[in-house]
């Protein structure tokens, strides 16, 4: 059963998210929003597919793809920076970083408030020592 | 943009395909833990992989690489191609579900051993090893040559095909042999979604190339309108009678409906093959059989071939540098990074056909013939060890191939599917009629294999070179191969099951009878549906992929007069293509009638024992088996001698 979970999460994002991937640097290439705006549009697709398949196995993100996909989250601003820094950002590149940005940021934050409530979500985050790990110390 | 840019981008994409490949084939040998469940999964494969598994073997990198081209050579005229996808689930419907609670019930892993415990054939092992390896060596061979040369041409020639080749056969090796069915399960649902998805992609692609629909359509309304190529929008008849390929002249083309018809029953071949066989008795349910054939099979692969097969085909048709691989090399000059996942995807579609194939006809060579013949004490750990040698042998062969003996795997390549559509005989034996006998189910096969080799380049090439030279060529009288056969193997099936003892069945035999009677009888409402079932399904068989394609010619417009603006096209697209998008929708109601009304697919909630065979004592095989491989040496020294003598002789 994990398998399956594992295996359905790899076929949506080895379409979706190399697609998305895909129409985002057409996007900045082309310097058109329009095509960038559809690569974010297919990355949520796939983010959307992901939470089915974590509903129907009612489970949530496992730990592994949360630290793979906030690393590549960092790793997108990391690059998007750089290149600012280093060669020259058209107004449309920048809003296709900026739209890809909030909607994940968004969309985090609203997954997680949906499924945990605000102040659980919030804690997800904040993790506290337990009283015995506190003992030990 | 540098020639270095796409071959980059090829390169990442093939880097993150090989990893995600061996990670899942770790994944899978990891969970087979030891060698019992290498063969068959452990007979645990979800549904839906299995229906994504034979989705995506069923559809293999033909449809986009050769399915294009034959719409981009011969326009409309062979629209066998067009009802693909309701053809290959067809014989899904009818077999499948019982096909997977006979192999529950005999505990068999592949239609070779249900051959042999069924109608105790030597003769149809052999038959189904050899399909299975036309599938392995030629069917796959020919495909990888085909993308390996592509990749290396659009990668400018920085690697060569040789090259490109053994890097995509040793990933191939890599998988199967590390993770056996299980990872051919795993990795082929990701291979499959890759490959439907990248066909989409490329369809659209071409619309955009071309202009738009309205665009294409103009395009096809001036070669409507051009007399040279104004044919290729119709079937050119019902049939000719013409010596076929290469020895004889056509009216108008070759593209018959009978052509169509044996075409169609080509494709068919697929799911009667072992490798469909083998998908089917891994499955953990048939659950999910009814609906992958219908909706996902008849409805959507169907959908996308009579949509974006043609499309794709269709840009290439109005203008020749926009065929499949034209398309590509724009594709990598406008966007290197699309192009080069669509590339990779067509790899991936054409390796799961490869990687099932190489693993179906090793384990028919090792566990099903060498150790049964030639060494009956071999372990199961020994067993899994020399089918991956096994493995590694066939993939070898099929990489030597590529570059040494193009021909002969052009040869195989075509026979792969009308041998295969000849077993579908011996499967109606085992699944619904039981009167088929075991000389009827041997002499079909026989007789139906015998025509294909007779009517396809590889008979008569080997037939000429021993100096014996038929009348006809490929294809007499615009029949296909396929169906040439199949007229064989019904007729000898239906003449020897009459005269021989049709009660002379044996215990197991007897047995699974008895079982398909009492479990899967159909019920009332059903068996009210029968007739309309038949006569649907023949009416349908006869108008979408029959002589009545004749009324496709006409039926939505003239291709004739479309020269004048805005032509006489009813819904805009040509007569033949409208009349194939009618009879897939038709197709898939009559799949889904077949499939669910009719109970032909659908589940039954059933407890399956496993039959339990008289004991008997095993004799010590020891001398005999000895015997055999004395015999097997010489047998194989003096074939050896014999065609070096032929070569010597003839020339």
């Amino acid at each position: 059963m994990r398998d399956d979970r594992k295996l359905l999460v790899f076929c949506i994002w080895s379409v979706l998210g190399f697609l998305g991937m895909g129409f985002i640097l057409e996007g900045l290439s082309r310097d058109s929003y329009l095509v960038g705006l559809l690569g974010v549009c297919t990355i949520v697709a796939a983010f959307i597919g992901h939470i089915i398949v974590n509903y129907l196995n009612k489970q949530g993100f496992e730990p592994g793809e949360t630290a793979l996909g906030l690393g590549l989250f960092g790793l997108i601003c990391l690059l998007f920076v750089v290149g600012w820094i280093v060669s020259e950002t058209s107004q449309t590149d920048y809003y296709i970083a900026i739209t890809l940005f909030a909607v994940l940021s968004i969309g985090m934050i609203a997954y997680l408030s949906s499924r945990y409530g605000m102040r659980q979500a919030f804690s997800r985050f904040h993790i506290k020592p337990t009283s015995d790990e506190g003992n030990e110390k | 943009m540098s020639i270095s840019e796409p071959f980059l981008w090829v390169s990442v994409c093939a880097i993150f395909y090989a990893a995600a490949v061996m990670f899942w084939s770790r994944v899978a040998a990891l969970r087979n833990s030891n060698g019992t469940t290498w063969f068959s999964a452990g007979h645990e494969l979800p549904s839906w992989v299995g229906a994504l598994l034979m989705a995506g073997a069923g559809v293999s990198g033909w449809f986009i690489l050769g399915g294009t081209q034959e719409i981009t050579k011969h326009g409309f005229s062979l629209p066998g191609i067009l009802q693909a996808g309701v053809m290959l689930c067809l014989p899904g419907v009818l077999f499948f579900k019982r096909l997977w609670y006979v192999g529950q019930r005999l505990r068999v892993s592949s239609q070779a051993e249900l051959f042999r415990v069924y109608y105790r054939s030597e003769f149809l092992v052999f038959a189904t090893t050899f399909v299975a390896l036309m599938f392995a060596v030629g069917f796959s061979g020919l495909q990888l040559r085909f993308v390996s040369e592509m990749l290396a041409t659009l990668g400018g020639d920085i690697v060569s095909s040789q090259i490109i080749g053994f890097l995509i056969v040793l990933l191939l090796f890599g998988y199967v042999v590390i993770g056996g069915m299980r990872a051919i399960g795993f990795v082929g649902a990701v291979q499959a979604v890759l490959l439907l998805a990248a066909i989409v992609f490329i369809a659209g692609y071409a619309l955009y190339v071309s202009g738009g629909i309205e665009a294409l359509v103009k395009g096809l309304q001036a070669k409507a309108g051009d007399p040279a190529s104004a044919v290729l929008f119709e079937v050119s008849g019902v049939l000719q009678f013409s010596a076929g390929l290469g020895r004889d002249n056509f009216y108008g083309h070759g593209g018959t409906a009978v052509m169509s018809l044996g075409l169609a029953l080509a494709f068919m071949g697929f799911q009667t093959s072992p490798l469909a066989a083998k998908i089917v008795l891994s499955m953990k349910s048939a659950d999910g059989i009814a609906a992958s054939q219908t909706w996902l099979q008849a409805a959507f692969i169907g959908g996308l071939i009579v949509a974006g097969i043609v499309l794709i085909g269709a840009a290439g048709f109005v203008n020749s540098e926009w065929a499949i691989t034209g398309l590509l090399s724009m594709m990598q000059l406008q966007s290197a990074w699309f192009a080069a996942w669509a590339l990779i995807a067509v790899v991936a579609g054409i390796q799961l056909l490869a990687g099932l194939g190489l693993l179906v006809a090793s384990e028919n060579l090792v566990r099903v013939i060498y150790k049964p013949y030639f060494q009956g004490t071999l372990d199961r750990k020994a067993t899994v060890l020399l089918t991956r040698i096994c493995v590694g042998l066939l993939a070898l062969i099929a990489l030597l191939m590529q570059s040494l003996a193009p021909v002969t795997l052009s040869a195989f390549a075509g026979l792969a599917l009308p041998l295969s559509i000849q077993l579908f005989t011996p499967l109606l034996g085992i699944t619904w009629f039981r009167w088929i006998t075991r000389p009827a189910a041997i002499c079909g096969v026989g007789f139906g294999m015998a025509a294909v080799m007779l009517t396809e380049p590889f008979g008569y090439q080997v037939l000429s070179y021993v100096g014996l030279e038929l009348p006809w060529g490929r294809w007499p009288w615009t029949v296909h191969s396929a169906a040439w056969g199949a007229f064989f193997n019904i007729l000898s099936v239906l003449v020897i099951s009459a005269i021989t003892n049709r009660t002379a069945h044996r215990e197991e035999a007897i047995d699974i009878q008895n079982f398909l009677v009492a479990n899967f009888g159909l019920q009332t409402n059903s068996r009210v549906l029968k007739p309309i079932a038949w006569s649907a399904a023949l009416a349908w068989l006869f108008f979408a992929i029959g002589p009545g394609l004749v009324f496709g010619n006409f039926a939505f417009g003239s291709n004739s007069e479309t020269e004048a603006e805005g032509g006489i096209w009813v819904f805009g697209i040509p007569s033949m293509w409208a009349w194939s998008i009618l009879f897939w929708m038709l197709g898939v109601v009559l799949v889904w009638l077949l499939a669910y009304r009719m109970e032909m697919a659908n589940m039954t909630l059933i407890d399956v024992s496993a039959y339990e065979p008289k004991p008997r004592l095993r004799k010590n095989q020891s001398d005999k088996e000895r015997e055999r491989i004395r015999f097997s040496l010489g047998f194989v020294a003096s074939v050896g001698s014999i065609i070096v003598l032929l070569a010597w002789s003839f020339g």
